[in-house]
């Protein structure tokens, strides 16, 4: 065999030998990737989020409601610290709500979704404000809508105490609509006997006693 | 109903001219058409979304806005067919406001608003109807005392919510005939198109944009036609008599 092609040869089975290796890294690379799908959005809030833990949480099994179908949510028990502290404590459930959910299918809020303040008013009044993406991030239909907002008021009413009725904010601002169909511009009853998932009267201004 | 006045029967005028030429055959008289009577309530079509607001999008390229307006041209087709006034909120890719589609219903005395919108989600091949409701222990203050014209906007839909609610149920049973696995009752929900509509509205939601195919979806209009026709000549059942037209005088600005 002639010097020359030996020597080719010779190069060409390194350059081969080099690729494999990398390959393999590249294939590992791609495995831990697709094992952490973190969103953008997500790992800013992981980053920027403190976790919501006062001294008086303590552990406990509360039921959150996710989707058991499309039309309808079901409690599912979790073990959650839950604070004394009804605003420290709808936040926390609500995190859950979004954090926890046990399978896609049974996801309602969407994942990217961040709950930014929540104030709780004397009268009883809760007003929770989401980011931009629980507006942009449902599906539009009335139907799904309505699973966003039924879980959100279920799982309030079940796990914080003395809420009467809920008030929806998207970007700290009042919106017609959640994703083009169900009605924002009212309050959601909460604890009611009836339970519909209605809007009542308009939102007036009040101002918050107690926020985040 | 279905069945449409006739016409009223013409009387040809009493001929003075003198017959000079042999009689000939009698053509036939020459009229202009009478305009049509309408009878029964005046239904509103709100096909949803529309302009720059898609409303549900599908993978296989559906699009909410102009599924809804295609159903709704088919619904106005068989509508005026049957002989009723039917007003559209929209005809074609524009987006009046919530306001404007309630403001359209509400010139008219005796409308029965249908909005109409298709699912994101949901068991393909269903329909599902809503009714409006408030939960009454947080209502505003809208005694009987109050005149009905100082009835807030936002509050319009109220004195409506068990007509609204009742054709609601009668909607759903006429689907729940011809799209099996449909639900059997409608339910009440905040569906904000509803709202502001001083008369009885329903919003029916068809099950999906998810379809493989867009003909599946195609093929639901014809049945959901018969379903909200019959729907409605079930709701009224006795024909307003001719020349007692409900909401004649009444001209929306914003009707197309």
């Amino acid at each position: 065999m002639p010097r020359n092609l030996r020597i080719t040869l010779a190069i060409l089975a390194v350059a081969v030998l080099i690729g494999l290796i990398s390959l393999r890294g590249l294939q590992k690379r791609i495995q831990r990737l697709a094992q952490t799908p973190t969103t953008e959005e997500q790992a800013r809030r992981d980053l920027l989020k403190p976790p919501i833990s006062t001294p008086t949480d303590v552990v406990a099994q509360i039921p959150i409601f996710w989707a058991a179908g499309p039309d309808r949510v079901a409690p599912t028990q979790v073990a959650l610290p839950l604070s004394a502290d009804p605003v420290k404590r709808a936040r926390q459930v609500i995190d859950a709500l979004i954090l926890q959910t046990p399978s896609a299918e049974q996801r309602t809020l969407p994942a990217d979704a961040t709950l930014l303040a929540f104030y709780i008013l004397p009268d009883g009044t809760a007003i929770a404000d989401f980011s931009d993406t629980l507006s942009t991030g449902t599906p539009s239909g009335i139907m799904s809508e309505q699973l966003v907002v039924d879980s959100i008021r279920r799982t309030l009413e079940k796990n914080v105490s003395g809420l009467r009725r809920l008030k929806i904010l998207i970007h700290g601002q009042e919106v017609d609509t959640l994703a083009g169909h169900v009605d924002l511009t009212g309050f959601f009853d909460l604890n009611s006997a009836a339970g519909p998932t209605v809007p009542s009267t308009p939102a007036q201004d009040l101002p918050p006693t107690s926020a985040r | 109903m279905g069945q449409q006045p006739g016409p009223a029967p013409q009387t040809p005028a009493p001929s003075t001219a003198p017959q000079t030429s042999p009689p000939q055959p009698q053509a036939p008289a020459v009229t202009t058409p009478a305009p049509p009577v309408h009878v029964g309530p005046t239904i509103v079509i709100d096909p949803a979304h529309g302009g720059t607001d898609n409303g549900a999008q599908g993978t296989s390229g559906i699009v909410e806005k102009d599924m809804v307006l295609r159903f709704a041209r088919q619904l106005r087709a068989e509508f005026e067919r049957q002989g009723f006034r039917v007003v559209m909120t929209r005809n074609d890719d524009s987006n009046p406001s919530y306001e404007d589609r309630a403001a359209t219903a509400n010139a008219y005395r005796d409308a029965i608003f249908i909005s109409l919108h298709v699912a994101s989600t949901g068991k393909i091949g269903t329909a599902q109807t809503y009714s409006y409701e408030y939960p009454s222990a947080t209502a505003l203050a809208t005694g009987s005392s109050t005149p009905r014209s100082l009835i807030p906007w936002e509050e319009a839909q109220r004195p409506y919510l068990e007509t609204s609610h009742r054709f609601a149920d009668l909607v759903q049973m006429q689907l729940g005939l011809r799209f099996s696995d449909s639900p059997s009752v409608s339910k009440p929900f905040a569906v904000r198109e509803l709202r502001s509509v001083a008369a009885p509205a329903i919003a029916v939601e068809l099950s999906s944009v998810a379809v493989p195919d867009a003909n599946m979806l195609f093929s639901m209009g014809f049945p959901l036609m018969n379903a909200l026709v019959r729907s409605v000549q079930l709701f009224r059942p006795a024909p307003a008599p001719p020349g007692n037209v409900p909401g004649a005088a009444a001209t929306p600005a914003g009707a197309k």
